[in-house]
């Protein structure tokens, strides 16, 4: 976590600053920035985790910002401690509606006679630009372990991924799991216990 | 986050080491549109939260722009200058004239000029006595 909150603090910013925030409203000025902070704290986790499911990048920030928007508007009145599962289950939602859309969408595009390639596009400088991350001593190791968990993960169903992502790398906790999803604790330790078994039958148990 | 949700094993653990090292691998560009993506949704908790203070002054200030609406109508249909003053003795000589069924039919065939001329020759008469 802490070395998150190193990551995200270039980016941050007081939340007094934001335009709307009534700078007379103590109340107000303290939740926009309890706001804030949780944000800043879930969105690069959020994005793994949308990336995971939709394997595009542009669609899982599209998936990011809607979830927090929708955050925004609807619950950020109410208590902190309700926002990450609230967070994750609008974000599934949003990453459930993105997948059945591109569903639909692949079904209309493979009847189209002409279709063009998206991979044409120049390469985005800003893309290229390296992480503002240290390099760890370890970094190829990791970039390599980093590259056949993902490709790992990619093949897991969709609920087990989803189960694995949130209970290990965002850590939430069976009961907050099973909230995100809006399945029972039951489902969500089922799920976490065979995506644990498929993982390992793929990677080793100490593949790092 | 609590020792219940430390992972138990350790491939749980160094999944969790590799998880996190990936996010380390979000580029610039994703970065900063995360960012913008959390500045506009505090500005739309912002705005939302300055709409429902407006919404809760919204009677308040609709009570009061009523009652000014009222006072303005009722202050502009007020007729201009000072309101007829009926004084009490010609009240009651139109009431007698009212009253009276005979004056009532010398209406109906009213003579202007006989009526004027008898008038004044009463009042010579009254003059001269």
């Amino acid at each position: 976590m802490s070395e998150f909150a190193t990551l995200a603090s270039p980016y941050s910013m007081p939340a007094a600053l934001h335009g709307d925030v009534d700078l007379t409203d103590p109340e107000a000025q303290t939740r926009s920035r309890a706001l804030n902070q949780f944000l800043a704290g879930v969105e690069l986790k959020a994005f793994k985790i949308a990336q995971a499911a939709l394997r595009h990048e542009d669609d899982a920030l599209d998936a990011v910002q809607d979830a927090m928007l929708q955050l925004a508007r609807a619950y950020a009145d109410r208590p902190a401690q309700e926002w990450k599962p609230l967070f994750y289950r609008i974000l599934e939602n949003r990453i459930r509606d993105m997948q059945r859309r591109r569903t639909v969408r692949g079904r209309v595009i493979a009847w189209l006679p002409f279709r063009g390639d998206e991979d044409d596009e120049e390469p985005d400088p800003i893309a290229q630009a390296p992480s503002p991350e240290p390099q760890p001593p370890r970094r190829l190791e990791l970039e390599q372990a980093v590259g056949a968990l993902e490709k790992a993960l990619g093949g897991l169903p969709r609920r087990q991924q989803q189960a694995f992502l949130l209970r290990t790398l965002e850590g939430l906790d069976v009961a907050q799991t099973a909230a995100a999803m809006g399945c029972s604790e039951g489902s969500v330790k089922t799920h976490y216990f065979r995506a644990l078994q498929a993982l390992r039958a793929r990677l080793g148990e100490f593949y790092l | 986050m609590s020792a219940v949700n430390e992972p138990q094993t350790d491939f749980e653990r160094n999944a969790r080491v590799v998880l996190e090292q990936s996010l380390s691998r979000i580029d610039g560009r994703t970065r900063s549109r995360l960012n913008q993506a959390r500045h506009a949704a505090l500005e739309a908790a912002g705005a939302r939260r300055t709409g429902w203070r407006s919404l809760t002054l919204m009677p308040t200030v609709g009570a009061a722009a009523a009652a000014l609406l009222v006072a303005v109508v009722l202050w502009q249909r007020q007729p201009a200058g000072e309101p007829p003053v009926v004084e009490p003795q010609h009240a009651a000589e139109d009431m007698d004239l009212l009253a009276d069924s005979e004056a009532l039919e010398l209406l109906d065939g009213w003579d202007g000029p006989f009526y004027e001329w008898a008038t004044a020759q009463t009042d010579n008469v009254q003059s001269d006595g």
